[in-house]
């Protein structure tokens, strides 16, 4: 079984290294036009593809993932489209320094199961705009949509000219198979979107990996906030595909003076403040009390779904329900990351414990990822970002949305947002295309005359301590 | 595309390429191949291709697609360890080898 295994991971990996050996022969001109029929087709399929990927996964809202589609394949084709990924990226007269942009090689990637085909067309593009060859694996929930998407997008590139073998999908069901593949020494990166396992597993294979994993989003509403609009933008966000993506509200946080006028304006959009006993029921359905992870079940499910699972009645059309609770980590599981349309609620004494409490959730297995703000003072938006450890600190805006980039704000568009160290990652930025190529730095001779022209005898010398060295270093000749 | 010469005595099937091969040329490229070693084969069964040596001459090529790489393997997988070999390659070409991790097993030069 085990040599049947090494084997097929050869035969995959070969594959993709003679893809990519053909790739790299490709100028600007004829990696764009593969890139752009990609798009095309991708987006072409946007909704086919969404309906398959509810059917299959029983997850989210088919429209909304139309939408995810169109950011993965249309926003993201908009970004990066105009960029110079091949050969000299940048030259640098002053500086004497030519940037050449240089491929990877394979890439491995492994999309998840709540945005399945949007992340598959967006990891696709990114790497085909680089000239790297990419190795899909899917998550089993979600292997059939992805392998569609994977397909559309492999026939829309030959079509274009691009090398055989440039996309491959391998069969999900097989972690020995999938580990395997991953620690393959010819495999150039890992771009992981999953949750902390696989991404452990991504760091762990010793090839070089951009992992993300999950998030765990705080919200602060501040006093000087439209409560209203920030209302009615964190339902617009949390409510967005039952709230599948990692950057979707998880708690929100306010002061006590404003908590009744947040909870009234929550309630007039239809939202639901859930009782003590009825917070219990939906948290022993929505996270597993063992490991204090979301519970599949719940993912992605519709408030009247997760209401029937839990046992509990709400009137028809509820949005979001909320917890209002009073700590976070042991002994209060939604304060976890859920994703699905399950808000919990805090309310503090004043600002700074408001600010410490949404530290205390961003610390609760979300560090590095994003975080919301919604206030009209600048000086509490800096001061809350300058605190809180997120790639993203998204401000006034939906953080699903905001977080994504592209529609709410200029971040770049993305379905894979670094975390930072914080996560494991080496970047807290949205990963793109840039992300995957190698830099070469053509250097040219030009003199560093401050340190050329200093008297060296003065560094031998034990006397000369760093003042004398410091002056000697910026001495006007 | 393909131009090759077999020299009977030296046992030795020299192929020269030229030109952008791409998939398409490849499909053309590899039938013409197969019916040279299958003419080799039929010509000295006794030794078969066990003497024989096939190098290919890469003078005049400016891509190669990987289903090129792939001919070049399987020509090479028929062969003796050490008899085939490229020559005349482009630095561009020679990479690509490199990437491929088969510089060493083509002797590409």
């Amino acid at each position: 079984m085990e040599e049947s295994n090494i084997e097929k991971t050869d035969q995959l990996v070969s594959r993709a290294i003679f893809a990519a050996a053909e790739f790299q022969q490709f100028n600007q001109q004829q990696t764009d036009k593969v890139v752009e029929a990609v798009y095309k087709a991708g987006l072409n399929a946007r909704i086919s593809l969404a309906k398959m990927a509810v059917e299959e996964t029983g997850m989210g809202i088919w429209e909304h993932k139309v939408w995810k589609n169109v950011i993965g394949t249309q926003l993201v084709y908009e970004s990066i489209k105009n960029e110079k990924t091949v050969g000299v990226i940048s030259d640098d007269p002053v500086t004497g320094i030519t940037e050449i942009a240089q491929p990877l090689g394979p890439i491995f990637a492994v999309t998840p199961v709540t945005n399945p085909t949007s992340t598959a067309m967006y990891k696709i593009l990114i790497a085909l705009k680089t000239r790297n060859p990419i190795i899909i694996s899917a998550h089993r929930g979600a292997a059939k949509c992805t392998a569609e998407a994977a397909r559309i997008c492999y026939e829309a590139a030959l079509a274009a000219g691009a090398p055989e073998d440039c996309i491959q999908v391998i069969p999900s069901g097989s972690r020995d198979f999938t580990q395997m593949v991953m620690a393959h020494p010819k495999i150039a990166l890992i771009l992981a979107t999953g949750g902390t396992g696989l991404v452990k597993a991504a760091y762990s294979s010793g090839n070089p990996a951009i992992g993300v994993g999950p998030g765990n989003v705080p919200v602060f509403i501040d006093e000087s906030a439209d409560i209203p609009f920030a209302v009615s933008n964190i339902l617009s966000s949390k409510t967005f595909d039952n709230g599948t993506i990692c950057a979707s509200e998880q708690s929100i946080v306010v002061i006590d003076k404003i908590e009744q006028k947040v909870r009234e304006e929550f309630e007039k959009q239809h939202c639901y403040f859930l009782k003590p006993d009825e917070i219990k029921k939906v948290e022993k359905i929505a996270l597993i009390e063992e490991t204090m992870t979301m519970n599949p079940m719940v993912v992605g499910q519709s408030v009247d779904t997760i209401a029937k699972k839990a046992g509990i009645t709400v009137t028809e059309g509820t949005k979001i329900l909320l917890a209002k609770l009073s700590g976070v980590g042991k002994g209060f599981p939604l304060s976890h990351e859920v994703l699905a349309p399950i808000l919990a609620f805090y309310s503090c004494i004043n600002y700074n414990a408001a600010i410490n409490l949404c530290l205390d959730l961003n610390y609760l297995g979300g560090i590095g990822h994003s975080a919301g703000i919604y206030a009209n003072d600048e000086k509490v938006i800096m001061e809350f970002s300058q605190l809180i450890n997120a790639g993203r600190i998204v401000v006034n805006t939906p953080t699903s949305q905001g977080a994504v980039g592209g529609t709410f704000n200029l971040l770049v568009p993305s379905l894979t947002l670094g975390c930072g160290t914080g996560g494991k990652n080496i970047t807290t930025e949205n990963i793109t295309a840039r992300h995957l190529i190698n830099v070469q730095r053509v250097c040219r001779r030009r003199i560093n005359h401050k340190f050329m022209d200093a008297n060296k005898e003065k560094y031998f010398d034990e006397s000369c301590n760093e003042a004398v060295l410091t002056l000697e270093y910026h001495k006007n000749h | 595309m393909l131009q090759s010469d077999y020299n009977k005595s030296e046992k030795v099937l020299s192929c020269a390429f030229d030109g952008h091969l791409d998939t398409n040329s490849c499909i053309l490229i590899n039938n013409e191949l197969n019916a040279n070693i299958d003419i080799i084969k039929s010509a000295d069964e006794t030794a078969a291709l066990s003497e024989t040596k096939i190098i290919f001459d890469m003078k005049g090529v400016s891509y190669i697609a990987s289903s090129f790489i792939r001919i070049c393997v399987s020509t090479a997988r028929q062969l003796p360890k050490g008899h085939f070999s490229m020559i005349n390659c482009d630095p561009f070409i020679k990479k690509t080898f490199i990437i491929a991790g088969l510089d060493e097993l083509l002797k590409v030069n």
